[in-house]
Parts: structure tokens; sequence; C-alpha cells
């Protein structure tokens, strides 16, 4: 160990351009997300903790029992939170950078809803149309957290 | 003996109920309390149970099947089948790929020289083999009769395909694109024929029955078996019918006429 000495400072200096780098690069952003056409069945706080289980719930119930609020659905939440691209076709709500990837990818989350399901409704969510156990939510409150930069307008989209 | 007996002392007078010891009172009182309180989540629970609130699916006996009339249909057309096949997006491509949830098939009489030809699908059996084999429970059938995969649970080890002598059920072994958003499929899960459940929840038939209306010889009927009112258990007491394999004891929902 004739050159610990110098594997030391190595160390040292890997680290140190390490951290200058990571703190020069900044945390990693927050995704953005696109803007749903309608209300969340949930507040976003808690649909955003909680969406697995109730997802996990209602598929339960009505797949094996007929039971459950159909407004819970899977695919409600996609024809909901769709975008379309600029020659107005559907992009699946698992491409980059769309609704269920920008949040996974940054959560280093890989959902298989999409082995099996659609992730492109049948058709577009009708305003109105939406029916949670027979009473429409009125406008939730935005948490401050959910700020506007995370939020992208409706347009196109790769 | 008897004679022994003495009558009762005068300090000692026959207990009445009101003079129970005031501890022991309160223990009763108590222990009912306790009685009370321990059943009535059942008793709340029976109450919703024997309400039969909306969409319990139990208090309804129904059983949903089909009937088919094999002396109506015929060998050229295929309509039933590409109805199967466009309404749950399976590929049309008839390769070792193909997912078949219904397919016509045509038998002759060895003896007679008879033919017969009509679509055979899931039997939606009462007591369903494959159900019966299932590890995971995936396989299931619902309180109206419809036997399905629960593909959230099925890990494709391919024992119900292997159970059901109707070789209704099939197994997609490659990724798949472009589900519809109400027949949701894909690799590595066993599937077969719904019966249409998106429809028949909403209300409506199976796109197989739909198609034989319309474009077919009307040779299939939906409904639900139990309701005596019901246009198929009206036929199904008009004519002798008969189900495949019935000595399998499997008892299947769907009926034939004419085989």
């Amino acid at each position: 160990m004739r050159n610990r000495a110098l594997i030391i400072a190595g160390l040292v200096v890997v680290f140190f351009v390490g951290a200058i780098w990571g703190v020069h690069r900044g945390p990693v952003p927050l995704p953005k997300i696109p803007e749903a056409s309608g209300h969340c069945v949930l507040p976003t706080a808690e649909i955003r903790r909680d969406h697995r289980m109730l997802l996990r719930a209602v598929r339960e119930e009505m797949v094996r029992h007929k039971t459950g609020n159909p407004a819970d659905r899977l695919t409600n939440c996609i024809s909901c939170h769709v975008q379309k691209n600029a020659a107005g076709k559907f992009i699946p709500v698992n491409a980059h950078g769309q609704f269920c990837q920008a949040c996974h990818v940054y959560a280093g989350v890989k959902p298989d809803c999409f082995v099996c399901h659609a992730a492109v409704p049948e058709k577009p969510f009708a305003k109105g149309s939406f029916v949670n156990g027979g009473a429409v939510p009125t406008a939730f409150p935005v948490p401050s957290t959910l700020s506007h930069s995370m939020r992208v307008p409706v347009g196109d989209h790769p | 003996m008897t004679d022994q007996h003495t009558p009762p002392t005068v300090d000692e007078p026959p207990r009445q109920d009101s003079e129970i010891d005031p501890t022991r009172r309160r223990l009763l009182a108590m222990a009912g309390g306790v009685v009370a309180l321990s059943l009535a989540p059942g008793v709340s629970v029976l109450a919703r149970t024997l309400a039969g609130g909306k969409g319990t699916g139990r208090a309804q006996p129904i059983r949903y099947g089909l009937l088919i009339d094999a002396t109506k249909c015929t060998g050229k057309c295929d309509a039933c089948v590409n109805a199967c096949v466009r309404y749950n997006g399976l590929s049309t491509d008839r390769g070792p790929d193909y997912s078949q949830w219904i397919r016509k098939v045509t038998v002759t009489d060895p003896k007679t020289g008879s033919v017969s030809r009509f679509p055979v699908m899931c039997q939606h059996c009462a007591e369903p083999a494959c159900v019966e084999v299932c590890p995971t429970g995936a396989s299931f059938k619902r309180s109206d009769g419809i036997v399905l995969v629960d593909k959230h649970r099925c890990i494709g080890c391919r024992y119900c395909m292997m159970a059901c002598p109707y070789k209704a059920r099939s197994f997609v072994a490659r990724n798949l694109t472009d589900q519809k958003p109400w027949s949701p499929r894909g690799r590595g899960s066993v599937e077969a024929c719904t019966l249409c459940v998106e429809r028949v929840d909403k209300g409506q038939i199976p796109a197989c029955v739909e198609a034989c209306g319309s474009q077919g010889k009307k040779a299939m009927l939906f409904g639900n078996l139990h309701d005596p009112k019901s246009e198929i258990a009206k036929r199904l007491a008009q004519y002798p019918t008969t189900t495949i394999r019935a000595d399998l004891g499997m008892a299947p929902g769907v009926h034939y006429r004419g085989i």
C-alpha cells in the first residue's frame, strides 16, 4: 500500500467533484404533470398517496364482485388525464412525460397496468359526464406544493 | 322418603325475583350489555345483507347463459366469431398466437352421417373445472354465473387450460398492443370468453349474440336461465336441449339444440 496517500487523495477529489457537480446541478426537477380535464375522485394530496390502494380495491370489487364505485376505475383516470397531440390523437398515458409516466419515472416506479390495460381511452372525457357515486365533486383546493411550475398546459407532446 | 321432606322454615322464605342479590343483578345487566354490544355489528351486517343493497350481486338468483340453436346455424356463417374478435380486440391472424374465445365446429354423426355446425366458447359452467384447479384464485365464477379470469391474479400456469374439456381458454404468450379499453388482456395470463361482461353489466347482450341476430341466422339467445319469464328459460322449457359433455357434471350455462 505504498500508494495509500494517492488513493485517499483520489477519493477526496472524486467526492468533492461529485459534491460540487451535485450542488451545481441542483435537485432532480419535479415532474411536469399534464393537467386533467375533470375533477378527481379524491383531493390531490390523497389521490397522490393512495391511488394504488384505491385502484387495487376497485379492481377487486369491480372484477370479482360487481361492487365498488365505477368512478374509481382506471379507465376513468385515463379518459380524464389523457392528452392529445397536435394531430388530435390520444397520447398513451404511459408515454414519456405523460400523466402516469411523468411521476413514476420521478419516483422510480414501474407500474404494470398497461401490459393489459389500454393506455388511451375509447373516447374523450366528456365534461359533466363524470359521476362520483351520484355526487359530482366541486373543485378541490390545489395544495400549494402543486405550483404552476409543475403543470404544463394541454398542448403538443412528443 | 317423602315423609322426610320438611316444609320451608319461616326464617327462609322462598326467593322471589325481586330479591336477586344486587351484585348478581349488576353482573347480569353487564353480561346482557356485553352480549348486546357484541351482537350489534352482526345484526347490522345481517340487516344490510337482507336489505340486498345495490350491487351486492348476491340477492338476485341470476345465472346468465346461452341457448344455441344448431338447427339454424350454418357452416358458412362466421358472424359470431368475427364479432367477438372485433369487439374484444383479438388478433385476426389465425396463427399460433391466435386467442380463441369462440370457434365454429362441425360435428358429424359417424353412424348416420348427419352434420351439425355450431359455435363453442367458454361454457360458463356452474361447477367449472378451471376454477377448481386454479392455484391462485384467478379463475372464478361471478355471482351471476359468468366464469372469468382475474388477470390481476393469474400467473399463467395454464392449469385451467388443461382442465377445461371445452378447450375454451387461450394463453397470451407475446406482448400485446392496442387492447380495447373494455377488454384488458396481456402477456402472461390466460383468457377466455367473458360473455362480454362489460356489455352485460350495462344491460346489453354479448357481441356474438348480437351479431348472430343481425348478420347471422338468429341461432343464439342470451339470458338469465334462472328467470322463468326470460325468453331463454321459456325456450329451454319448450323443446329438448343438451349441453356438451353433460356427463362431466359441470353443468354448463351454454345449451344447444339439435346436436
